[in-house]
């Protein structure tokens, strides 16, 4: 005899009844994210925000997360090296040291590694000081002023996060192409210029721009997965922490999914 | 105020000396913290004493729910390395018999166990700072305080050992999901025979081993470090939104740190035979 749960239902049945539910609110949340995206293309044609907050939000977003991006692309161009290390000494092929990590940064490691860290230091952050404004019904209150939430705090956090993370990718990049050759020279005994040359004659514009433009739909995702699930926060200080947890498990997955989709496109 | 005034330079260049200083001060003091924090869950451990039953709890929470995640994260991951590699191959010498093994030497000790615990610490990592985070501003730490229940024991320690045996689980079990799902791409998009990819031939036993050190170590940083930026959330719902941004961050940070020290071990231990 199969025992039935409190909720008198079989085993099989509650996976089942699970599973459904899964698939019930994933595609709640799509549809929310889809719209709440549309609302932001039309609030952007004609564009029409408010500067002072987006100034505001290009500095916090921006300039803040410099130092957390520097130390993150540096370990990726660290252990990009080191992965390829044992095929460089093993062959002893050193002109080809910067090609694996070089490539491996500029296509995938930087721009996804970038994404994950902006995802989780400014993503994170909007979405709890957004989760705040809307427990403490400060939303409602600027709707009661007439004031359109979306337009004045959503798109300038989403052409912030967008501008910031193509920024911060350029950056990461540059630094991550210096660890690269900094363990390079540490580990495996490669001169500077070597590993320079290696990455000039081996990696094209086209490698490069490969990243930027997963960068900037990674930043679109983040910035409107953020925004979402901060402006549908319901119940106080647990809901702020709930809300944020779904936010970055979101962000994660819209970061692979896109970059499936644009290696493909950019293949 | 204009820049030229030599008052005004130097207020302003003691100014962030003083922002440097309270930095590395603070920052210092939070690592500090950090240490003995997990110095406190090794001894919690030791003690025993856990809640009947929590272990096994927390570890459906950072397991079972995490499966799906990390399925779909791991597969796609797994799917764009192979496209990536056999792309480069074919500009190159258009040779793809190496691009299955090697893929999976590197799987095994680099890519599986790190992007799976990066996104562990997304996913679990927040989930802790959030629910010890709620705990800490409702004051429910210190009524257990008060009941003569250490918080590290009642709410650390389980969440440390389920996440150590479950990232090792979610580890392997990334590995064959971004294995299965590289090798189904090379077969579609570049007509790689499975046979050929499927290759174990370059597997060592050095691999298995960092891999399964690396996950385990990963295991371990991730609810530490989240569960103390939990303990240290301050105020209401902001002090719990704080408390999980950090943890994410935090964790994120340590599992690329950890990541680069076994590497740079893996690498003079073993050396070109990795």
């Amino acid at each position: 005899m199969i025992k039935r749960g409190g909720d008198g239902l079989f085993v099989g049945q509650r996976a089942i009844a699970g599973f459904g539910t899964t698939i019930i609110n994933v595609a709640r949340e799509v549809g929310g994210i889809s719209l709440l995206f549309a609302k932001v293309v039309r609030a952007l044609v004609p564009p029409s925000m408010d500067g002072r907050e987006l100034m505001k939000n290009l500095h916090k977003m921006g300039n803040r997360s410099v130092p957390i991006v520097v130390l993150t692309a540096f370990f990726a161009g660290a252990l990009m090296t080191l992965q390829s290390a044992p095929f460089v000494t093993r062959l002893g092929a050193t002109a080809l040291a910067g090609w694996a990590a070089g490539y491996a940064v500029l296509r995938e490691i930087g721009p996804i590694l970038i994404a994950l860290m902006f995802s989780g230091r400014v993503g994170a952050n909007n979405t709890a000081e957004l989760a705040t404004m809307t427990v403490t019904e400060q939303l409602d209150g600027l709707r009661s002023l007439s004031i359109d939430p979306v337009r004045y705090l959503i798109v300038p956090r989403v052409v912030a996060m967008m501008v910031m993370m193509v920024a911060l990718t350029v950056i990461g990049d540059l630094v991550a192409l210096a660890g690269a050759a900094l363990i390079a020279h540490w580990v495996l005994d490669i001169e500077y210029a070597t590993m320079y040359w290696s990455f000039a004659d081996n990696l094209a514009p086209a490698d490069f721009l490969h990243g930027i433009y997963k960068s900037l739909t990674f930043g679109v995702a983040i910035a409107i997965t953020s925004c979402y699930f901060g402006a549908t926060v319901r119940g106080g200080a647990v809901g702020v922490g709930r809300a944020v947890n779904a936010a970055v498990v979101a962000a994660a997955v819209s970061i692979m999914l896109l970059d499936f989709f644009m290696t493909y496109l950019n293949a | 105020m204009s820049a030229t005034e030599p008052r005004g330079i130097a207020a302003y260049t003691a100014a962030r000396i003083e922002l440097l200083g309270t930095t590395v001060v603070s920052g210092a003091r939070a690592l500090w913290a950090l240490w003995l924090l997990f110095i406190a869950t090794v001894a919690g451990l030791v003690r025993g004493g856990r809640p009947r039953g929590e272990i096994a709890r927390q570890m459906y929470v950072i397991g079972n729910r995490s499966l799906l995640f990390i399925a779909v994260t791991l597969g796609f991951i797994g799917m764009v390395i192979v496209y990536q590699t056999c792309l480069q191959f074919n500009k190159v010498t258009g040779d793809f018999s190496q691009v299955g093994s090697q893929f999976i030497r590197l799987a095994v000790s680099d890519f599986a166990p790190t992007l799976t615990a990066m996104m562990l610490a997304t996913r679990v990592g927040a989930g802790i700072a959030a629910e010890i985070g709620s705990m800490k501003v409702t004051d429910q730490i210190d009524a257990l305080r008060m009941s003569g229940v250490l918080p590290v024991d009642y709410l650390i320690v389980p969440r440390v050992v389920a996440s150590l045996v479950m990232t090792v689980v979610m580890a392997i079990l990334g590995c064959l999901i971004c294995y299965v799902a590289g090798g189904l791409t090379a077969e579609h998009s570049f007509g790689v025979n499975p046979e050929v990819f499927y290759d174990l031939s370059l597997l060592r036993w050095q691999h298995l081993g960092l891999g399964l050190a690396k996950a385990s170590s990963y295991g371990i940083a991730i609810p530490v470090v989240a569960g103390f930026f939990g303990l240290r959330a301050q105020g209401s719902s902001e002090g719990v939104g704080w408390a999980t941004t950090s943890a994410v961050i935090g964790g994120s940070f340590a599992v690329i740190l950890l990541d680069f020290v076994w590497s740079i071990f893996g690498f003079f231990l073993f050396g070109a035979s990795l």
